[in-house]
């Protein structure tokens, strides 16, 4: 197998930007993980090492105006991909709100040098086809950085599932046809309405970074063999699908594991860990 | 006379044995204790605390043991979200095979020294690894 990528993690924890005990139970409320400790990089290394990955894209979301909050900037999100280039991915997030919000993505491209934007419309407050948005997809395009959203179910605090359809991002891949973004989570529970999208536009991909009921391998089979056909992802979707844990919330390597474990051919599983993570990132 | 210290571990593998005798007679002399017990803990329930024979073929044996008593792919009830946690409770195979080894040890303490057989050894077991993991060392006596 080639290089694994999990191309959704939260790095609030990293011990290296969560050095207070304040900073960790502020971060600890903000995510809904109530009993998240801080995690060392060589404790990181551990975990990537046991599921067999390579690299971790690291998301940060920008709350300024909802929350007055940013959890975790682009800054830090610098600041870890510095201490470990070989391993983490950066990428940005804005709050589409703030008044400064194109320069703040420009500064994150350009200076930060960061390698795609995070947002999260249900917890940031927008429509994905809102004008506001459309002066930042633009910026996207211009410096050829992807996109991921949130999509589906979110168990962070205030974050309700408007905004997180999956249906509701069909219009901005009809528009910008060369704008790849990332349905997170696959939009669970509209899986089947992430699969369909994924079936008419290339230029959409979705990650595995969904587990919100029994096991990893349980669950995966249900969603990938039960809710959607067996064969579904395998035949027709496997070059827009990517490895994502969603770590620390779900389990890193019981995920890897039980992706393994769905009768994926090997090529396929090879897209999925890690080739679509590189042709998504460009 | 009352000795308690706190020894924090970073284990790097889902299921591991470590070896943590020689850190326990060192907390013995450090405590000056030369006649009492000694208390071996794991702050964890799905880590725990072992006595065995410290042997490859041991280790492998009861490894492969738990890992037949305790499968990893099995209709386990705690695998779900804990509202509490804000996570997957994905980890029902640490807290059975925590069960079993337990969570402490005990062991006499005569003329500064622990006394053990000379097969026993303490084992620090890791069952949902990578972590950071704490066990306390706990002497009393005079």
């Amino acid at each position: 197998m080639g290089e694994v990528i999990d191309i959704h993690t939260h790095p609030a924890f990293m011990e290296p930007i969560c050095g207070s005990e304040e900073l960790l139970e502020q971060r600890r409320q903000a995510l809904g993980l109530y009993k998240t400790d801080t995690a060392c990089l060589e404790h990181i290394h551990n975990q990537m090492r046991c599921a067999g990955i390579d690299r971790l894209a690291l998301l940060p979301l920008d709350l300024s105006t909802q929350e007055n909050l940013l959890l975790v900037s682009n800054e830090e999100i610098r600041q870890l991909v510095d201490l470990d280039p070989q391993r983490f991915i950066g990428f940005a997030s804005v709050d589409p709100y703030r008044p400064d919000a194109l320069d703040a993505l420009e500064h994150a491209f350009g200076d930060l040098g960061l390698a795609g934007l995070k947002l999260h419309p249900s917890r940031q407050n927008f429509s994905p086809t809102s004008d506001l948005l459309t002066p930042i997809y633009e910026l996207c395009l211009r410096y050829n950085k992807p996109v991921i959203f949130h999509a589906g179910l979110s168990l962070e605090p205030n974050a309700s599932m408007r905004y997180a359809n999956p249906l509701e991002f069909e219009p901005v891949a009809a528009r910008y046809p060369k704008l790849r973004f990332c349905l997170a989570h696959f939009g669970f529970p509209w899986v089947r309405e992430t699969a369909a999208l994924l079936l008419k536009y290339p230029n959409i991909y979705a990650d595995t970074a969904l587990l919100y009921f029994d096991s990893a391998r349980e669950f995966y089979e249900e969603v990938f063999t039960g809710m959607l056909g067996r064969y579904w992802i395998d035949r027709s979707l496997r070059h827009q699908v990517m490895f994502g844990s969603n770590n620390p919330r779900f389990e890193q390597l019981r995920m890897a594991e039980a992706l393994r474990t769905l009768g994926w051919r090997s090529g396929t599983l090879d897209l999925v860990f890690g080739q679509n993570a590189l042709e998504f990132l460009g | 006379m009352f000795f308690h210290k706190s020894n924090t571990v970073l284990t790097s593998q889902y299921n591991q044995f470590i070896l943590i005798t020689g850190e326990v007679a060192a907390a013995i002399k450090e405590s000056g204790v030369r006649n009492g017990i000694v208390a071996v803990t794991s702050n964890h329930t799905t880590a725990g605390i072992m006595v065995n024979e410290a042997l490859e073929c041991l280790e492998s044996d009861i490894d492969d043991a738990l890992q037949r008593l305790i499968p990893e792919n099995h209709p386990y009830a705690h695998s779900r979200i804990l509202r509490s946690y804000g996570s997957t409770a994905g980890n029902p195979t640490g807290h059975l095979k925590a069960m079993l080894t337990g969570y402490h040890c005990l062991f006499p303490v005569v003329e500064g020294e622990i006394l053990k057989g000379s097969a026993q050894e303490i084992y620090f077991m890791e069952f949902d690894g990578p972590s950071q993991r704490t066990y306390t060392i706990t002497v009393q006596g005079e």
